[in-house]
């Protein structure tokens, strides 16, 4: 191994390792053949995905449970200090709550913001404990296989078509697609052009928002993975030369390594967030479809 | 030949669908800076409207992206 004449000769295969690793195999065996195609097997990345479910959870209950009691002791003794967060880890998800409370109002508006708070929060603590989960070596991400990804996007594709038909009515919701100017325009344009205009939002509203949804999410985390793997394969090859030039490669590698998994964790978040405004960006325009 | 011809067929595939994307994102993130410059007091929300408005422009690269997966 070590004493091949091309160390480059040797990536091929640590790719295909790689991109095996990468796949979805059932948890207990790793050398399964392929990716899994059966529906009822438990895959590494649903166990990785109810890990990172059932750590927020916790984390969400225990903070909430103690938020609650310290409210009720505030009221009582009227001392606001018993408001204060408890420490370090509580006032990461009290800035976190309040970012996404923030955002859903900023997006969605004064008054129908706040009822999709909830929603949105799942989404982005669900989505970013996976991603850092799937940052762990041999750790794995819901964003990092394709039915993870599609998943949320179906449930995020539920919520706002859902809200455009409660909240516009049947008809009202395609009519709103059209916008309010093509509208008011002469029945020939009305038809024509309001017609191509109809056809396109209609396209895009209900199949290209949750295929870019999930796919954007999919292949951000895909990539970063590959991305990581293949530098690690670079600096497991070339260490093992004893040469000068081996050495410096791999050193090179493992430098850059470092940094591509510091800017992954950045990804991991901005993912993450793009997700969630995504969400409530498509939320709004079923809110106030009617108004544009 | 027909492996080797799919493999270029991925690379322009994903190559090509970058271009534009790269252009419109470069665009989006300069105005965004040029924007904040000139107004830091709206420097959050511009930066809001900058991630939605690169969140679009990106889909027309990760089209391509899942494109180069359904040609193998």
């Amino acid at each position: 191994m070590a004493n091949a004449a091309n160390p480059m000769e040797l990536l091929p295969e640590k790719i295909t390792e790689l991109v095996h690793e990468l796949s979805v195999l059932p948890y207990d065996n790793m050398h399964h053949e392929g990716p899994v195609t059966g529906p009822f097997v438990l895959t590494n990345y649903v166990v990785w995905g109810l890990i990172a479910l059932a750590t927020v959870m916790v984390l969400m209950i225990v903070v909430s449970s103690r938020e609650k009691k310290q409210m009720a002791l505030a009221a009582q003794s009227g001392d606001v200090r018993a408001l204060a967060p408890a420490n370090r880890l509580v006032s990461v998800i009290e800035a976190g709550v309040e970012f996404i409370r923030d955002m859903a109002v900023d997006v969605i508006g004064q008054k129908d913001g706040p009822k999709y708070v909830p929603l949105l929060g799942t989404f982005f603590f669900l989505i970013l404990t996976s991603n850092i989960f799937g940052l762990i070596p041999g750790g794995k991400s819901i964003g990092g296989a394709v039915g993870g990804t599609v998943a949320l996007a179906l449930i995020a594709w539920l919520v706002f078509v859902w809200v455009g038909f409660t909240k516009n009515g049947f008809i009202g919701y395609f009519k709103s697609l059209i916008p309010s100017g093509v509208r008011a325009m002469p029945l020939a344009a009305r038809i024509g052009l309001g017609g191509y205009i109809f056809l396109l939002e209609f396209v895009s509203t209900f199949f290209i928002r949750p295929l870019t949804l999930a796919v954007r999410l999919f292949a951000n985390l895909y990539a970063g993975h590959i991305i990581l793997g293949v530098f690690s394969a670079f600096v497991v090859i070339f260490m093992q030369r004893i040469t000068a030039g081996g050495l410096a490669v791999g050193a090179v590698s493992l430098l850059f390594l470092i940094i591509m998994y510091a800017f992954e964790l950045f990804v991991a978040f901005i993912q993450a967030y793009v997700f969630t405004i995504l969400t409530a960006v498509y939320i709004q325009s079923s809110v106030h479809a009617s108004e544009h | 030949m027909e492996a080797g011809l799919l493999a270029i067929g991925k690379g322009l595939a994903y190559g090509l669908a970058a271009i534009g994307p790269g252009i419109g994102i470069g665009i989006v993130a300069g105005k965004a800076v040029e924007a904040m410059a000139r107004q830091p007091e709206m420097a959050g929300r511009l930066q809001t409207t900058m991630f939605i408005g690169v969140a679009f422009t990106e889909a027309l690269a990760l089209l391509g992206f899942v494109l180069t997966f359904l040609l193998g």
